[in-house]
């Protein structure tokens, strides 16, 4: 028994290493890159704010007591002025907003990479029934325009943070899967997963064991971009009022901005913080992915319709990436891999 | 063979618009038993009695004194003939009047924002991809990071604030009497021009980098291509080739980018409209949602739903007409 316990313990460790060591690779990777350590000192940097908010922050922004004088400009005590309608100090808001666009964006990038993931590789590797309604299921939300759809779903579920990372994260998942997907109907032919079936392993141990390592340069790209791309969103949420109304995000700092008259009143450090603030972040995350997708697929050049991913949280791009990949594996197995097109739609 | 491929694809688009239409019904019902509570939510000083009363009345009024699956039925037999309820607001105008009255002004600012984004996106991609690596294309580049980095409702708050406020270039909100006073004449397109300038110069410089950026890697993917190779050994004059022979074969990657991109237009000017205080959808979608009008909100979220259906089935059959190579009853 004790020898059993042992030996798993031994396992776990030396994977837990393995992890830790490819995680190490991809930093340095990213560090090597002379856009990704910009990218990377900016998002540490951000984390530091968020972690240590309550150090660096001059006053606390939640504390209803400490309020200074209305509508004051920059000056050394506020770094950034203070609001014309409440008076508190702009700087700590913005210091404190970082936490609620990290948490939000990075949670929910991680968790549609997860639901994406498991998503995709399912509807690619078991197909059939599954597949189709998976992919059915991709095309409805890629429809439907996502800002009205989250608003109504706030309006119905509540305008908790979590509610609202939960909504994010429901809407985000079909690009992401819809490539994994097809990534997946191309590894699903290779030999190692051949040998793998006739070696009798379970479609579980396959899909998670085998396919899935396969897929994880596409997941870690894309949960940089999607980070990045649930911040914007998130920041037009709170701007429109429709975020949690208990908390100092920066898409509510511009809208007490705008509501409290900063535009009237020539108050624009009020208006510049918060835009520093998200561009910093939503750049950063951005940069990062960008430089991933150039690590990791030499062939792809700078960022291919980036843009569009971020519209209408639709991952054309990473096909795009795909599609490379898939020109390589034809010309390596001379296997006939499906021909994935421009269309949207094509498998109906 | 196209024809099969395009009645498959007109079929599917209806399916889709059906899913989307049994979602929008379940939507408000979603947490709760019964839609009235959904529609009139308890307020804080009425008795059960009473509010027993009102629910009822609620029922009623909004026919969900019948079965779920007949309201359901009932639900898609009014949407099939343009009828999607009454609103919540006072003297309960149908909704699809309010929605009539509201279009035009939000197709107003999303066609000019279209119509700019390409014309200007077109260009500078092109520009761009003939200077390939030089410094316009890589400005081409990270201005396209910038700009996603920067929500255009960021954009349209800096604009209003330096053309609007301090400079008095444009109006920094639109002005209120502008609907009633619009006319198709001389001064009524000018009073328009004015107002729709800041909302409109806002969305496009997202639009305008976006379509550069589709149109510079299409431009270059087929510059690659042999037949290019092959016009200018032919000797070809460089205009021509440039015009007739590239950005021909690279228009369709912007054609297909362009049905999604319609949807995402419309969703995001939600936010621009609400900043300058426009006449129309997104302000109304607002305005809804503040009063719990789930009518009138379901309808916008449907109409803008069939609007990128719509987009994608024109850009998808469009793509198959442009492209004779895309030969669509063969694949697989």
């Amino acid at each position: 028994m004790k020898k059993r316990q042992d030996a798993l313990h031994i396992r776990i460790k030396r994977q837990m290493k393995r992890r830790i060591q490819g995680l190490v690779y991809f930093i340095k990777r990213l560090w090597a890159h002379p856009k990704g350590k910009i990218g990377l000192s900016v998002v540490t940097f951000l984390v530091l704010v968020a972690l240590f908010a309550p150090i660096i922050a001059p006053f606390d922004p939640y504390d209803i007591t400490e309020r200074a004088e209305k509508g004051l400009s920059p000056r050394l005590q506020h770094p950034l002025g203070t609001t014309i309608n409440t008076g508190q100090d702009i700087f700590s808001m913005l210091v404190y907003g970082t936490r609620v666009s990290l948490v939000v964006g990075i949670t929910s990038g991680l968790s549609i990479a997860m639901v994406g993931a498991i998503l995709g590789v399912t509807s690619g590797y078991i197909g059939g029934f599954v597949d189709n309604l998976i992919m059915r299921a991709v095309d409805v939300l890629l429809v439907i325009p996502s800002l009205p759809l989250v608003i109504v779903l706030t309006n119905v579920l509540g305008r908790d943070y979590w509610i609202i990372i939960l909504i994010f994260v429901f809407l985000g998942w079909g690009g992401l899967a819809r490539t994994i997907r097809s990534l997946v109907l191309v590894i699903k032919n290779s030999n190692y997963v051949r040998a793998a079936e006739l070696a009798g392993a379970s479609r579980w141990r396959i899909m998670i064991k085998h396919i899935l390592p396969g897929t994880s340069h596409l997941l870690i790209m894309s949960t940089a971009l999607s980070t990045a791309g649930i911040m914007v969103a998130e920041a037009g949420l709170s701007f429109l009022g429709l975020g949690d109304p208990t908390a100092i995000s920066w898409g509510r700092m511009l809208a007490q901005a705008q509501e409290g008259g900063a535009l009237l009143f020539g108050a624009w450090w009020w208006i510049i913080a918060p835009g520093i603030g998200i561009f910093l972040a939503v750049f950063s995350f951005m940069r990062i992915g960008i430089v991933l997708e150039e690590i990791l697929n030499p062939k792809m050049q700078a960022s291919a319709g980036i843009f569009k991913i971020f519209k209408s949280l639709d991952s054309s791009y990473v096909e795009k990436v795909f599609d490379s990949m898939d020109e390589e594996d034809r010309q390596k197995t001379g296997a006939v891999a499906p021909q994935p097109s421009a269309h949207s739609w094509e498998d109906v | 063979m196209k024809k099969g491929y395009v009645i498959k694809r007109i079929l599917y688009s209806v399916f889709i618009l059906f899913v989307v239409t049994t979602l929008n019904f379940f939507i408000p019902r979603i947490g709760v038993d019964d839609p009235a509570e959904r529609y009139y939510p308890p307020q804080g000083n009425m008795s059960d009695a009473e509010y027993e009363v009102i629910k009822q009345l609620t029922r009623e009024e909004y026919g969900f004194d019948v079965s779920t699956p007949e309201q359901y039925l009932n639900y898609l037999g009014d949407v099939a003939q343009g009828d999607f309820g009454t609103s919540f607001r006072s003297g309960n105008p149908a909704v699809t009047g309010l929605i009539a009255d509201r279009l035009p002004w939000t197709l107003t600012l999303s066609a000019t924002t279209l119509v700019l984004g390409l014309i200007g996106g077109i260009l500078f991609g092109v520009f761009a991809a003939t200077k390939r690596g030089r410094w316009q294309d890589t400005t081409l580049l990270n201005m396209s990071t910038i700009m996603t980095a920067l929500p255009a409702f960021f954009i349209a708050l800096i604009l209003s604030f330096y053309l609007g406020f301090e400079f008095e270039i444009f109006p920094a909100y639109t002005n209120p009497n502008l609907v009633g006073d619009f006319s198709f004449s001389l001064d009524g397109l000018q009073m328009l021009a004015r107002n729709a300038a800041l909302p409109i110069i806002s969305m496009s410089f997202g639009s305008i980098i976006g379509y550069a950026q589709t149109t510079r890697n299409a431009v270059i993917a087929v510059t690659n291509e042999d037949y290019i190779v092959t016009a200018r050994a032919k000797g070809l004059p460089q205009r021509s080739i440039r015009y007739k022979h590239t950005l021909r074969n690279s228009l369709l990657p912007i054609v297909t980018s362009l049905g999604f991109s319609i949807g995402g237009l419309l969703g995001g000017q939600v936010v621009i409209e609400q900043i300058f205080n426009w006449h129309g959808m997104g302000t109304l979608f607002l305005e809804a949602n503040e009063m719990n009008d789930y009518p009138l909100m379901m309808a916008i979220m449907l109409l803008l739903s069939a609007f990128t259906i719509l987009a994608i089935l024109v850009t998808d059959l469009v793509y198959v007409l442009l492209d004779p190579r895309v030969t669509v009853g063969e694949k697989r």
